[in-house]
């Protein structure tokens, strides 16, 4: 009786880790804006080649860093550039990014807002708004209504390309108390619940029905961000999407980089609202 | 057969105290763990650590009041509004309901404490959010994310642990007493507040008690109503304001984007850490006044 007891536990403590031994998943971690298109192309693996692939957005870009860093994931998604600071945390690691598309960050308002008038804001007003100097729309040419400002949370990479636009560095961005969002979906439902309110979010999920994105005045220019400017890189906050991996992409996560460097994958960038890198502007890069 | 017995038994006694010790050493593994990590913060900022007003990690800055603030406060709002809730259904389905109708409600209010947490946050997202709004809408909020949001889901969410433990409690008054104050003439709710009520209270105050410990520990489904708004020290801690602006829980913060990014900072790390281990303090310290209630109760007190 007691044997069998043992036996059972012995065996029940094994199997698990057996199984895992014979079919590791591929761990990818990362940014909400480049997950739905690698959950889509973790689909076709799954089909085409019985790939088990794990999609977690757990903490956005840094969050996806981190775990590659610390070895919790073998892939991080990633929406802004690398920084001297991934490196900086972890020095051993080999870090290597695959462009897979381009995005840019909108600055999108609720529609009170938009219809009240705001179609175009400047760096000026934003810093503004930002650090909570404009209370109210009216103050610089909006509807009477109080402005709701809600923050990317630290480490989105939307937040980041963010601040380093707005203020040179992220570093640079001034130490502000906003009511934060994390996750595309939580920032456009919040966005569109909320009179009176403004966040940063990825340009292809502002729809322009119950959110939209305004244009950015620089320079006596005036950028919205649409396909064209964000392909050119005229719209000021352009971003790579990239899928960054420790050493060059291997096995599983090679056919996943593959498969989305080739004209299939690059058909899912588009449908999901993001631009394609074309030709040599894709691929690799350190 | 008797042989078979005994040895059963036995490895009943190995396996529960081999079970036992397993979640003793967890507990105090964690206990360790949560200690060892957080040392950097304590080191730096010390007491301020704990009475500090502001959090702002990009200059390390640490201070968690306002989230223990937060967490007291989403947690008031919700013992409000479950205790009395769920203490007087109890009430209802004890001597008020024929056994069957009690055993039927008290099935289906149990089921509601299985729904995941996460389900609850969006319910809360879908149809608090406005209600919220138009309930405080003489403070004037500036969304529906705020610590009243956070507290009224809470309290949706403790409601069916507050009133089962409750209805275990009252129906745990043995039928004798009853009886017999029925016998002395008390008429049936003298008999429930005067006999049952007092007989019961300490199973009563630790079902409030064991709901408090769930609202204390819950992340996902405030998270998504609270605004995680970092360093919302109330002007005044008394009044309504504060509870119609977005606030910032010990848990809401775990459940966020910087216990993901802060591995590579020891510092950051320790200060995230150091959150786990004052929650762990905290909820550690109601769970077991609540125990101790329950275990005044079997004594007989």
């Amino acid at each position: 009786m007691l044997r069998a007891w043992k036996l059972l536990l012995i065996a029940s403590s094994i199997l698990p880790a057996a199984t895992l031994a014979a079919a590791p998943p591929l761990r990818v971690n990362g940014s909400t804006t480049i997950n739905p298109v690698v959950v889509e192309a973790s689909e076709i693996l799954r089909k085409e080649h019985g790939l088990v692939i794990q999609v977690d957005t757990q903490g956005g870009s840094s969050g996806g860093m981190a775990a590659l860093g610390e070895g919790r994931a073998e892939m991080a998604m990633v929406s802004r550039p690398l920084i001297d600071e991934d490196r900086a945390h972890y020095p051993k690691a080999r870090f290597e990014a695959t462009r897979i598309g381009l995005d840019g960050v909108a600055l999108v308002v609720s529609r009170d807002v938009w219809q009240g008038g705001i179609r175009t804001l400047t760096k000026a007003q934003l810093r503004g708004l930002y650090e909570g100097k404009v209370k109210n729309w009216k103050e610089i040419g909006g509807p009477d209504r109080r402005v709701v400002f809600f923050n990317k949370e630290a480490g989105r990479g939307t937040w980041e390309v963010f601040a380093r636009w707005l203020y040179g560095d992220p570093k640079a961005a001034p130490l502000v108390n906003l009511p934060e969002v994390g996750s595309n979906e939580e920032g456009r439902s919040k966005v569109t619940a909320t009179p009176g309110s403004i966040s940063q979010l990825s340009a292809a999920w502002a729809d322009g029905q119950h959110i939209f994105a305004v244009g950015i005045q620089d320079g006596g220019r005036t950028v919205s961000p649409t396909p064209a400017a964000i392909l050119d890189g005229s719209y000021p906050l352009t971003r790579p999407l990239m899928l960054v991996t420790n050493g060059s992409p291997q096995g599983a996560a090679k056919l996943l980089v593959d498969l989305l460097l080739s004209p299939r994958g690059q058909a899912l960038v588009r449908k999901n609202g993001y631009e394609p890198v074309t030709g040599t502007a894709g691929g690799r890069a350190k | 057969m008797r042989e078979g017995r005994h040895r059963r038994l036995e490895l009943t006694r190995v396996a529960s105290l081999g079970f036992t010790a397993f979640a003793a050493l967890a507990f105090l593994g964690m206990l360790v763990l949560f200690t060892v990590e957080s040392l950097p913060v304590w080191r730096q900022a010390g007491l301020g650590y704990l009475f500090g007003k502001r959090w702002f990690f990009r200059v390390h800055e640490f201070g968690i009041l306002p989230m223990v603030y937060g967490t007291l406060a989403v947690s008031a709002v919700a013992l409000l509004v479950a205790a009395p809730l769920g203490v007087g259904t109890a009430f209802f389905t004890v001597e008020v309901l024929p056994r069957r109708a009690r055993l039927a409600v008290k099935t289906a209010v149990e089921l509601l404490a299985g729904i995941p947490s996460v389900i609850y946050g969006l319910l809360g997202v879908l149809l608090l959010r406005d209600f919220v709004v138009r309930l405080l809408a003489h403070w004037d909020p500036l969304s529906g994310d705020t610590l009243m949001t956070g507290g009224l889901l809470l309290a949706v969410m403790i409601l069916p642990t507050v009133m089962t433990l409750a209805d275990d409690a009252l129906s745990g008054v043995s039928a004798a007493q009853r009886t017999a104050a029925r016998a002395l003439g008390l008429t049936r709710a003298e008999t429930a507040l005067r006999v049952a009520a007092r007989q019961a209270f300490p199973g009563l105050a630790s079902a409030v008690l064991l709901g408090l410990g769930r609202a204390l520990g819950e992340t996902i489904a405030v998270f998504l109503v609270i605004g995680r708004q970092d360093n919302q020290w109330p002007k005044r801690l008394l009044s309504m304001e504060p509870l119609a602006s977005a606030g910032q829980t010990l848990t809401t913060k775990l459940g966020g984007s910087e216990t993901f990014i802060s591995y590579g900072d020891p510092l950051h790390w320790g200060a995230v850490m150091g959150l786990a281990l004052v929650l762990f303090a905290v909820v550690g310290v109601v769970s077991v006044a609540g125990a101790r209630l329950a275990l005044r109760e079997g004594g007989g007190a």
